[in-house]
């Protein structure tokens, strides 16, 4: 049922993931320098419900991936096991070289620290600033005070809200408080960001905008993986493309389109 | 970890505020719990040194035969005296059992009959008060067997009845003490969630952007012994201000207790402040537990 293909195509991101696979067997490299493998991986729920079975997925460094798929097809859970909110119920789900399912608990609130996340519904906190909410997210896990504020400040140059440092979520444009919510992802410096459905409450341009900048970011080396369902962007963008249907993952191909193509 | 310590403390009072309805239940419900758990003690503390009191009372009364000789009471007196058991013996002439006798019917409003009569029927006695009420039958042996003595009114049914009661209050009153400070817990730790659940989306970002438990939990904990402790404070203020007539009820319905108002306050003091701060603090930490990485 998988068809993985890799299929040449002249991007900057491709052509550095092809050149590093270049000369050595093809796992071994990818998996040297993988930011997240997921090796025949299965989750059931408590209730029954195969939410994922058998997947395999290996992600390079600076790499963007587009997760596709209808609802219910496994993308939430996907996420939910990357982030360990949920563990594999079989297979190995690897982070940066660390085996997620064998994480002591104590040590997951770092590891959730290699990754920056992003919401359809922003999830900001609607009673601080866009500096305190991108604050926050170092305040919380301990970053010393005098280190916070350089690392703000440079994320929110960065998405291009400096200006709108002092405002309040509500104050903001829809595509504003993605971006303030793209720099609070940001700003522990994450390995991999993981955007779902970032635009799915946006308008097509403002949508535009946000690819743009996730685009931006990927440049900058941060690896990012989106799930949509978003057809344009993914059609006319060319990245490689991760389709779930039914827990599987049915399709994963580099320059791929938002539809299978038969 | 100084950073730790000012950051939940800083989190614990903006959340205390932030949510100040909330915050106004949560002490409001924990006010009440703590009244209902100082008031219900303070009425066993009563009640039990009542209990005390008449359990110090009871004696053991032994008639004399008339005309005993003063050396003999004497005698008899120190025998006593000398059993472990036995607190004080006074000893109660003819005349002075004739005046109890009168006041006791003066103070019934009944007709003082005794100047009808021509000579003292009520004999002299001795009466025997006991350090502890259950142990006397050393004393009635004693007693009996002295040649001077008539009659021992040892009271056994008296004694036992009352160290019946005695010990169903204290055992009950214990019960009940347990049985609301359960129910308290319970009030307190799902007033204390309403205000957690409040403020799940702001837990659901910390835990997405890597906060520990730490970080996530002691904000929510040093918040309810805040809570506890604002709580316990209003508490113990309205129970000073209520002291005043609380003091006279007690000593009006349990008539001229020796009680000493001074360690039932200083009791008092650790008990609702104690309960106040451990049920804030245990209500917090077992509200936030759900909320934690699986």
């Amino acid at each position: 049922m998988k068809n993985v293909t890799l299929t040449p195509t002249p991007t900057a991101s491709t052509r550095s993931f092809r050149r590093r696979l270049l000369g050595r067997g093809r796992d071994q490299a990818a998996a040297d320098r993988a930011v997240l493998v997921l090796h025949d991986v299965t989750k059931v729920y408590p209730n029954g419900k195969t939410a994922l079975e058998d997947v395999d997925l290996v992600i390079p460094e600076g790499d963007f991936v587009f997760l596709v798929g209808p609802s219910g097809a496994g993308k939430s859970t996907l996420i939910k096991l990357l982030i360990r909110d949920e563990v594999a119920t079989h297979g190995a789900v690897i982070l940066d070289g660390q085996d997620l399912a064998k994480l002591p608990r104590r040590h997951v609130s770092k590891v959730r620290r290699k990754i920056g996340i992003v919401f359809q519904d922003f999830k900001l906190l609607p009673t601080k600033s866009v500096w305190e909410n991108v604050a926050f997210a170092l305040e919380v896990t301990g970053t010393p005070r005098r280190r916070i504020a350089p690392a703000v400040d440079r994320v929110l140059a960065l998405v291009g809200l400096t200006a709108q440092r002092a405002q309040l979520p509500a104050q903001l444009s829809g595509g504003e408080q993605q971006r303030t919510a793209i720099a609070r992802a940001l700003v522990h410096d994450p390995r991999l960001v993981i955007a779902d459905e970032p635009t799915g409450n946006l308008d097509p341009l403002i949508s535009w905008e946000i690819i743009q900048l996730l685009l931006r970011i990927n440049d900058l080396g941060v690896t990012v993986m989106m799930a949509t369902h978003n057809a344009d962007v993914v059609t006319a963008l060319r990245k490689r493309v991760v389709a779930l249907e039914e827990g599987r993952i049915i399709r994963d191909e580099v320059g791929g389109i938002y539809h299978r193509v038969d | 970890m100084l950073t730790f310590v000012v950051f939940s403390l800083k989190r614990a009072w903006q959340g205390f505020w932030r949510n100040a309805l909330m915050s106004i239940a949560a002490t409001a419900t924990m006010v009440l719990m703590l009244m209902l758990l100082a008031g219900f003690w303070i009425l066993r503390t009563g009640l039990q040194a009542g209990l005390d009191y008449t359990e110090s009372k009871v004696e053991v009364v032994a008639d004399l035969k008339d005309k005993t000789k003063a050396d003999e009471v004497a005698g008899i007196t120190d025998r006593l005296v000398k059993l472990p058991e036995v607190d004080s013996v006074h000893y109660v002439s003819q005349e002075e059992a004739l005046a109890n006798y009168r006041a006791s019917l003066e103070e019934q409003g009944e007709e003082d009959f005794t100047k009808y009569l021509d000579n003292n029927p009520l004999p002299a006695s001795l009466e025997v008060k006991l350090v502890d009420a259950s142990v006397f039958s050393n004393v009635v042996e004693l007693l009996r067997a002295e040649p001077a003595v008539a009659k021992v009114k040892e009271q056994q049914t008296t004694v036992d009845s009352l160290l019946t009661i005695t010990n169903v209050l204290s055992t009950a009153g214990t019960v009940v003490l347990f049985i609301i400070a359960f129910i308290v817990l319970f009030i307190i730790v799902n007033t204390i969630r309403l205000a957690v659940v409040a403020r799940a989306e702001e837990i659901e970002i910390m835990r997405l952007v890597g906060a520990s438990d730490a970080f996530i939990r002691w904000p929510f904990v040093f918040e309810g012994a805040m809570v506890g402790l604002l709580g316990a404070a209003l508490t113990l203020g309205l129970l000073y201000i209520a002291a005043e007539p609380i003091g006279r009820f007690m000593v009006g319905f349990f008539t001229v207790l020796p009680l000493t108002f001074g360690t039932l306050t200083r009791d008092l003091v650790v008990l609702v402040a104690g309960a106040g701060l451990g049920l804030g603090i245990l209500g917090s930490w077992l509200s936030v537990r759900t909320y934690l990485i699986k």
